[in-house]
């Protein structure tokens, strides 16, 4: 452990020394003559690119130069422009390519007068990821650095939805590396975590419903301190959003007995990358139960799991039930708002049932439920009413409707009546 | 019926005893038992046919509460319609409604005065006083609606 934290410390040291003597960051700066992209347009594909790109980068949008990154005198045609003496720095290796950044995106000083609540630890982030890790301590440059999830000269804000690093686009620039079987062969890691990812309600609300506050690889993993969650605080990181479950689960004795087998908290049941949409059919011990999967009937476990299911299914029928009837009334012209109205607290009882299911307390549960089964039963009665008084009144029409028909046709027969007897007369 | 009875006497008699005449009659009795009949079963067809339910179309409430009954940092759960609506009178005195039934997996949320913002119970989810979901993991804002005071009276609308 101690050598571990002082290979980081070295490493740390590193990039400050290393930043200390590179060129200074250079502002904004009007320049008469623009050597680089001049005699660079002029050059190949490979030197030329650069300079078309960086016309939609957020560094030209920012009054940057080729020279504020690249050092040199942009003045200056031809190599003389490219003189170390002039500051000139060239092109980062993927092993200096945290510091050469770093010396603008570490500085909080320098930063703030682009944006004043910029972060700027991305660089003492990165060393801290797998990927900064691997860069210090081994050397291995197929390592994700800033510019493989920021590409060069074509960087846009993370809010652009353009953007390489736009949560749309997010698990897209990660799997283009993890993702792809052949550049990590070398890696003892799947690489099917986008297509299973692709699989994920999370996947669905952030890129069919377009909800951009759904967690795409970063929000779980890190950006720039990207690793996996360790198996002891998956319930954090699903606990940034699923708080009450997270709650839950964290007292019962399932958080203390999955920690001691080394079970990864909430992905032990809803599983990592492809997290489907949760469902009744998950509790208990029927098909797609993921309780069976370690209890069986005969257990106490099981027995709890088939008794939660059985209260929060008892809910469910008993709302659909409540909601079908009172339906069917307001289908035929009764009033039922109300009683409606009513019914849609036993749905938070049912949400609250399914919650309070995270602590695997059969009498929590029961609580909610009883609760729930109390508005949905009143409002079952409330349709049944609705429908009995339908009835009555239609009895009641029909007997009207029968009884002018009656008069009518009685009416009828004694006008002929009469017309026969005046005719007969 | 073509057995029209032809009296001799007056005009008046005449007119009387056309009145009478079986044609007539029978037209008579035929269109209007059939007017009668259309009267009287087509709204009773109507009413036994249930109509199409669609979403409830109230579009407008008038609360059955005052603004007075209301005061600063706090709120009134409402129906409209066959949903649930929420007022909320903010610590600065202003009047705010929003659909009440969170965006998330459909509970009533409710108005914390501890925090000054929209609450749900059920995940934990937040929402700012514009509606907003701040935090938790309701993927939308409420809807808002539009609160108008006239007098003693709180009239709530769906924005247009």
């Amino acid at each position: 452990m101690k050598t571990e934290w002082l290979n980081r410390g070295v490493f740390v040291a590193f990039f400050v020394v290393a930043a200390a003597h590179m060129p200074a960051p250079v502002a904004a700066q009007e320049s008469p003559v623009d050597y680089c992209s001049s005699c660079h347009s002029a050059l190949d594909e490979r030197l030329s690119a650069p300079v078309t790109a960086f016309a939609t980068d957020i560094h030209s949008e920012r009054g940057l130069t080729c020279v504020s990154c690249h050092g040199g005198d942009a003045t200056a045609a031809g190599l003389a422009g490219m003189d170390p003496a002039k500051g000139f720095v060239g092109k980062p290796g993927a092993e200096g390519t945290p510091e050469f950044c770093g010396r603008c995106h570490s500085d909080a000083q320098f930063m703030r007068q682009y944006n004043p609540s910029i972060r700027v630890d991305q660089v003492a982030e990165y060393v801290t990821s797998v990927h900064g890790r691997r860069l210090a301590e081994l050397g291995d440059t197929a390592v994700a650095t800033c510019t493989s999830c920021h590409p060069a000269h074509s960087i846009r804000p993370p809010t652009d939805p353009l953007s390489s690093v736009n949560p749309l686009n997010v698990a897209e620039t990660c799997g283009a590396c993890h993702a792809n079987t052949e550049y990590m062969a070398e890696y003892p890691i799947p690489t099917d975590q986008l297509e299973r990812y692709r699989r994920s309600i999370h996947w669905e609300m952030m890129s069919v419903e377009r909800d951009l506050s759904a967690p795409t690889c970063n929000d779980c993993h890190g950006n720039h301190g990207a690793a996996p969650p360790g198996i002891s605080w998956v319930g954090n990181v699903c606990g940034q959003c699923h708080s009450v479950m997270t709650d839950n689960f964290s007292q019962s004795r399932h958080a203390q007995t999955f920690a001691m087998l080394g079970m990864p908290g909430c992905a032990t049941c809803h599983q990592n990358h492809d997290i489907v949409r949760a469902s009744d059919e998950m509790l208990g011990l029927g098909e797609g139960a993921v309780c069976a999967r370690c209890h069986a009937a005969g257990d106490t476990g099981g027995e709890a799991a088939t008794a939660m299911r059985s209260l929060i299914d008892s809910l469910g029928s008993s709302f659909e039930a409540a909601d079908s009837i009172l339906g069917l009334a307001e289908q035929a012209g009764m009033e039922v708002s109300e009683a409606q109205f009513e019914l849609g607290r036993a749905n938070n009882a049912a949400v609250q049932a399914r919650a309070s299911m995270h602590a695997f307390s059969v009498e929590a549960v029961r609580e909610d439920v009883e609760e729930g089964l109390g508005i949905t039963l009143e409002a079952h009665q409330r349709g049944q009413d609705a429908l009995a008084e339908l009835q009555f009144r239609r009895a009641g029409l029909a007997i009207s409707v029968t009884i002018i028909v009656v008069l009518i046709v009685g009416l009828v027969l004694r006008i002929r009546q009469l017309e026969h007897k005046r005719r007969t007369t | 019926m073509a057995d029209e009875v032809r009296t001799p006497g007056t005009s008046r008699r005449k007119f009387i005893d056309w009145m009478l005449s079986r044609t007539l009659t029978t037209w008579i009795l035929s269109t209007s038992l059939g007017g009668l009949v259309l009267a009287v079963v087509y709204p009773t067809g109507r009413y036994l046919v249930p109509p199409a339910s669609g979403e409830s179309a109230a579009t407008s409430v008038t609360l059955p509460f005052k603004p007075d009954d209301i005061p600063p940092n706090s709120a009134e759960i409402f129906k409209f319609g066959t949903r649930a609506g929420l007022l909320v009178r903010t610590a600065s005195g202003e009047l705010r409604a929003y659909s009440a039934v969170c965006t998330h997996l459909g509970c009533i949320v409710q108005y914390r005065d501890d925090i000054g913002h929209i609450w749900c119970a059920c995940h934990n989810g937040h929402f700012d006083l514009n509606g907003q979901n701040i935090e938790g993991p309701p993927p939308t804002p409420l809807e808002t609606y539009v609160v108008n005071v006239r007098g003693d009276q709180i009239v709530v609308s769906r924005r247009t």
